[in-house]
């Protein structure tokens, strides 16, 4: 699944370090998801989603949507 | 309590473990080391829930489940087919459901297990279990690695 993680970092201005406090979870796990090895639960999803102000789909990119974008 | 503490406090451990396993052999007390261990392990558990700066998310429990399962998948087979041997060896003797058949007067009967023999199915026991840690710490490197815990970014710079 790919995402777009790494562009809302960008227009935020944060650092995976930054992320990764705000979420309560480690860099390492924000790392693997932008690289694509780690697919995030629904619920990290959400709260990475609402952290940013967005819909989860305007993030995580599933299966042709992700081809289409 | 920082994590280098914590580690310093199960080096001290374990240290007090072996110290007390000797006591134990010399005094030829098992109960000793038995106690002494659970209550080791318990006092590690307690203090890794002290530690502040360990963070666990849902990545690293991942990584922690997915290790401990193929362990365990791996552990019983090996474990089970040494099991079926030295049940083998027991079942190859009398059961110990009536007194064994004595054997020449002064002597100990032929067929009874000798201790011995209980005391090297310990030390193999002991054996797999070190296995066993090998094995998770085998799977673990194998997961954390998949998962992207070694992987490095330009923002490490």
């Amino acid at each position: 699944m790919k995402n777009r993680i790494k562009v809302y970092r960008a227009m935020h201005d944060l650092t995976q370090e930054g992320l990764a406090n705000e979420l309560g979870v480690t860099r390492q796990t924000i790392l693997a998801i932008e690289k694509g090895k780690y697919d995030p639960s629904l619920e990290l999803a959400f709260k990475i989603a609402r952290f940013f102000g967005v819909t989860i789909e305007d993030i995580f990119l599933y299966g042709d949507t992700a081809e289409q974008k | 309590m920082k994590r280098n503490t914590f580690y310093l406090l199960a080096g001290i451990v374990a240290l007090i473990e072996v110290g007390i396993f000797w006591l134990s052999v010399k005094v030829e007390e098992p109960i000793l080391i038995q106690v002494a261990f659970i209550l080791g392990v318990f006092l590690i558990y307690m203090a890794r829930r002290r530690v502040e700066d360990r963070i666990e998310d849902e990545r690293t429990a991942m990584i922690t489940q997915k290790a401990a399962l193929r362990t365990l998948e791996v552990f019983w087979v090996v474990f089970f087919a040494i099991s079926l041997g030295s049940a083998v060896v027991a079942f190859s003797r009398p059961l110990g459901l009536r007194p064994p058949h004595p054997g020449p007067p002064g002597t100990a009967a032929p067929d009874m297990l000798e201790f011995p023999v209980i005391g090297n199915f310990a030390i193999l026991q002991m054996a797999l279990l070190c296995l066993m840690i090998f094995l998770y710490v085998g799977f673990r490197m194998y997961y954390a690695r998949k998962y992207g815990d070694w992987d490095t970014d330009e923002e490490q710079d």
